[in-house]
């Protein structure tokens, strides 16, 4: 059995990009603690200074992900006691995006991939029309409502070496929403989402490692609707030299 | 002489949730091809906020016996009598409109019934299956699909920056533009602009136990006041009555545990694990959220509590396996948190939710100044004395589009760029650079105080004594904060200087709600009197009033326009039944 500490070791990162360095605090434990908890202790309690980022508390905007020990993770929701090693918490800015100042990066990047991913619903009707009558077991929405519940965290795009490895590659999420979007009716320019997803950085970059879908905290599945849009792309591809 | 970057639109809209992104896109469609369109926004474009937050959905008359009639009759009867009859109307009409633009322009696709038709709920004081929604996490469906849409239009975008002052021309006649602080680097910026759109949003963040987005201080409100605007049914704070209670350390607490839990049969216990609820109300946990959450603050004040000071929510008889399969959401955040909804005891309490005050504005989203329009909570009137359930986000949403039609179409007559007033302009830096000419000291207790008063002696029951004493603790903080100081040596993405800001702008409009509270001298919606249990005379109904000059706050009673209907009547065709819900 291990003993209930009184004090929890933190290290969490400081400073601007290309100019970090790792700072120490002992922050007192609670029962009911999570690591945004811990990190709003620290700067209202100890370092004025702190700069991090949060919004909703409770795990639907997507603005607190952090490294925690090294895993990409909401720190609104996680409990420290789910992730404290023996008491220590190590707390850094979210991977593969540019650092603002301490804990804060800069987002733009990620969202930028998201437009240049071409997801956003492309309209067939307007707001004087009915609405689409589409049945709840139909099959390409099914496929659909798999991606919808993302909230463009960033933790699939912090967790993915591809991405760490390829600046230009789109990542997890943008690619994942292209794939919803694909299996719309709804969505009036799906050749332009298959162009946008099949060039340079798109979804032909994805190595299938899966931490995407290992890490997202709403288990969302990524990759696997990055493997549908490599053969949609594909056969889009075959499409084109026959009809050529 | 302070430094201050600046930036020329024709359009400005402050806020990115659901009121400021529908502006700019309605902006887009409605002004000028050459128009320049800004959005700012103190958080990141679509993530801050509260929008993103909606769970329950969105209230919309789409037939099947509902009607826009039907729906306006609810709001009115909902708000007590107070709403501004036009805006209430609007809001119904024009709903029906933007929920079809959702899914059809914007791309949202909401929950379906069998046939492929919108699937629709009943919520507290709804006479129809009116809700349209996405799951439970409807807001998230409705700002991710906004944000992907205003995201790739070529639109200036000014993330983190919050808006500090509203700064008027030299003879005050109109808005010549609003100063921010970039909050990245800490430095000024002064946006001017023919029309701003203020949809910063509300968030009574000023009690103990709130709801809101982290970000929501009042800020908007704040600057209203000082710019000298009128301000209605500042008394009207919503309370949910059950808030995750975990302790005052821990950003968890306040947090909503749906609705739908006491619906689908939840039961409140108190400290000794006993129900109380029936005690109060024959509907037991199902009365409606005023009168649940009167009746949890009730056993508090006996010291029926939990370890915490709340109540317990108990939905283990329920079946564990059933309340898993049913609110997976809800259960997931509570695990995640430490705590087991399914099978155990959640600590809970009445928590501050929404604001139903707001700038006086009319239909058209035009405040009494020029220049300035209004939209989303930050606006008073649509919802009177009590919000229904479902009607946020539609409020939000549809006088945001019409917000950026009306600024699309006046600009079209404005001419050049306003100068703005250089003293209005040089108070409000020194005003936002008070705290650092101060010896620091720690800003976080004069929060927790500032919410304790609010808690004890402005929030769920009232009285004229309580209001008296809370409106002297606020005073006394708000003078404390006033010597409390913030070091200057980095003020790139410096959160310790903008929780002083945000405490400056929630001690501001503390006060002005507790002068509301004591000149409305009955119980009303969401305000209610332990010395003034009456609801008054509904035909004599009156809002209140609100203006600040100099650092005075003036209140005065309005009387209600009953401009489409009076109490008593109805728009409803005779033969009309009083409900189309089923009884439960």
């Amino acid at each position: 059995m291990t003993r209930t500490r009184d004090m929890l070791q933190v290290t969490v990162q400081r400073g601007e990009a290309g100019k970090t360095r790792m700072q120490r605090f002992d922050v007192p434990a609670r029962e009911n603690q999570t690591v945004l908890d811990v990190v709003s202790w620290i700067q209202q309690e100890a370092d004025p200074t702190l700069s991090y980022r949060f919004a909703c508390r409770v795990g639907m905007c997507g603005s607190c992900a952090m490294m925690v020990n090294g895993v990409p993770r909401w720190t609104c929701r996680t409990h420290v006691s789910r992730v404290a090693n023996d008491g220590r918490l190590d707390i850094a800015p979210l991977r593969n995006l540019p650092v603002i100042k301490d804990l804060a990066t800069d987002m733009d990047p990620f969202f930028d991939k998201w437009v240049a991913a071409e997801a956003r619903h492309h309209p067939t009707r307007g707001r004087l029309e009915e609405f689409d009558p589409i049945t709840p077991d139909n099959p390409e929405r099914a496929e659909a409502n798999l991606g919808i519940e993302c909230i463009n965290c960033g933790i699939c795009y912090a967790a993915c070496d591809t991405v760490a490895g390829n600046p230009d590659y789109l990542g997890p999420a943008a690619l994942q929403r292209a794939w919803t979007l694909l299996n719309d009716s709804r969505d009036a320019d799906r050749p332009t989402i298959l162009a946008a997803v099949s060039g340079k950085g798109g979804c032909h970059n994805c190595h299938s490692m899966g931490s995407c879908a290992q890490y997202c905290p709403n288990e969302l599945n990524p990759m696997r609707a990055i493997a549908g849009l490599k053969r949609e792309t594909v056969k889009a591809a075959l499409r084109g030299k026959r009809d050529a | 002489m302070t430094h201050i970057d600046r930036h020329d639109t024709d359009i400005l809209i402050i806020g990115t949730g659901g009121a400021g992104l529908f502006a700019a896109l309605h902006a887009q469609q409605s002004a000028p091809a050459d128009t320049r369109i800004t959005i700012a926004v103190k958080g990141l474009i679509g993530k801050c906020g509260c929008t993103r937050m909606v769970q329950g959905g969105y209230n919309v008359a789409l037939g099947g016996g509902d009607s826009v009639e039907r729906h306006f009759m609810d709001t009115i009867k909902g708000g007590k009598w107070l709403p501004n009859q036009d805006m209430a109307w609007k809001l119904c009409e024009q709903a029906v409109v933007r929920i079809h633009e959702l899914e059809n322009e914007i791309g949202c696709f909401f929950d379906r019934n069998p046939d492929g038709t919108l699937h629709q709920k009943a919520f507290a004081g709804q006479t129809a299956d009116r809700t349209v929604h996405k799951g439970d996490l409807t807001g998230i469906e409705i700002i991710s699909r906004l944000m992907e849409q205003v995201l790739a239009r070529p639109v200036d975008k000014l993330q983190e920056h919050r808006a500090i002052g509203l700064i008027p021309t030299r003879d005050g006649s109109a808005l010549a533009g609003v100063l921010f602080i970039d909050m990245r680097t800490g430095g000024f910026r002064l946006v001017r602009a023919k029309t701003v759109l203020m949809a910063t949003g509300g968030g009574p963040t000023m009690y103990k136990y709130n709801t809101p987005s982290g970000d929501k201080t009042m800020d908007g409100l704040a600057m209203a006041l000082r710019a000298g605007l009128e301000l209605r049914d500042m008394e009207m704070v919503q309370f949910h009555p059950t808030g995750l209670l975990a302790g005052d350390h821990t950003r968890m607490t306040g947090t909503v545990l749906e609705e739908g839990l006491r619906g689908a049969g939840g039961q409140l216990l108190n400290g000794a694990e006993n129900r109380f609820m029936f005690d109060y109300d024959p509907k037991g946990e199902r009365a409606t959220r005023d009168v649940v959450s009167r009746a949890i603050y009730a056993e508090m004040r006996k010291n029926n509590t939990s370890a915490n000071g709340g109540v317990f929510i108990s939905m283990a008889h329920l079946g564990p396996d059933n309340v898993r399969a049913k609110f997976p959401g809800m259960v997931k955040r509570c695990a995640d948190s430490g705590f087991d909804l399914a099978g155990g005891l959640v600590e809970v309490v009445p928590t501050a939710h929404y604001f139903m005050g707001g700038v006086v504005v009319d239909a058209d989203t035009r405040t009494a100044m020029e220049g300035l329009y209004v939209a989303g909570e930050d606006a008073g009137g649509a919802h009177g004395s009590n919000r229904l359930g479902g009607n946020g986000v539609a409020n939000s949403t549809v006088y945001g589009g019409v917000a950026g039609d009306v600024m699309g179409a006046d600009i079209r007559t404005m001419g050049a760029l306003r100068d703005p007033c250089p003293y209005a302009l040089q108070a409000e830096i020194d005003r936002a650079l008070h705290p650092l000419t101060r010896q620091p000291a720690p800003v976080h207790p004069l929060r927790a105080a500032l919410q304790d008063a609010m808690w004890d002696d402005v929030g769920v029951m009232r009285t004229a004594t309580g209001m008296e004493r809370g409106l002297t603790r606020v005073a006394e903080i708000s003078d404390a904060l006033m010597g409390v100081g913030v070091a200057d040596d980095n003020l790139a993405f410096n959160l310790t200087w903008h929780d002083w800001l945000n405490l400056r702008s929630l001690c501001d409009v503390s006060e002005a709600i507790t002068l509301a509270g004591l000149a409305r001298e009955n119980s009303r919606g969401a305000h209610y009197r332990e010395d003034f249990l009456d609801e008054g005379d509904l035909d004599a109904s009156y809002y209140t009033v609100i203006t600040q000059k100099g650092s005075d706050l003036t209140v005065r009673r309005d009387p209600v326009q009953f401009t489409i209907i009076r109490p008593g009547e109805t728009i409803l065709p005779e033969s009309e039944p009083e409900t189309l819900v089923a009884a439960q």
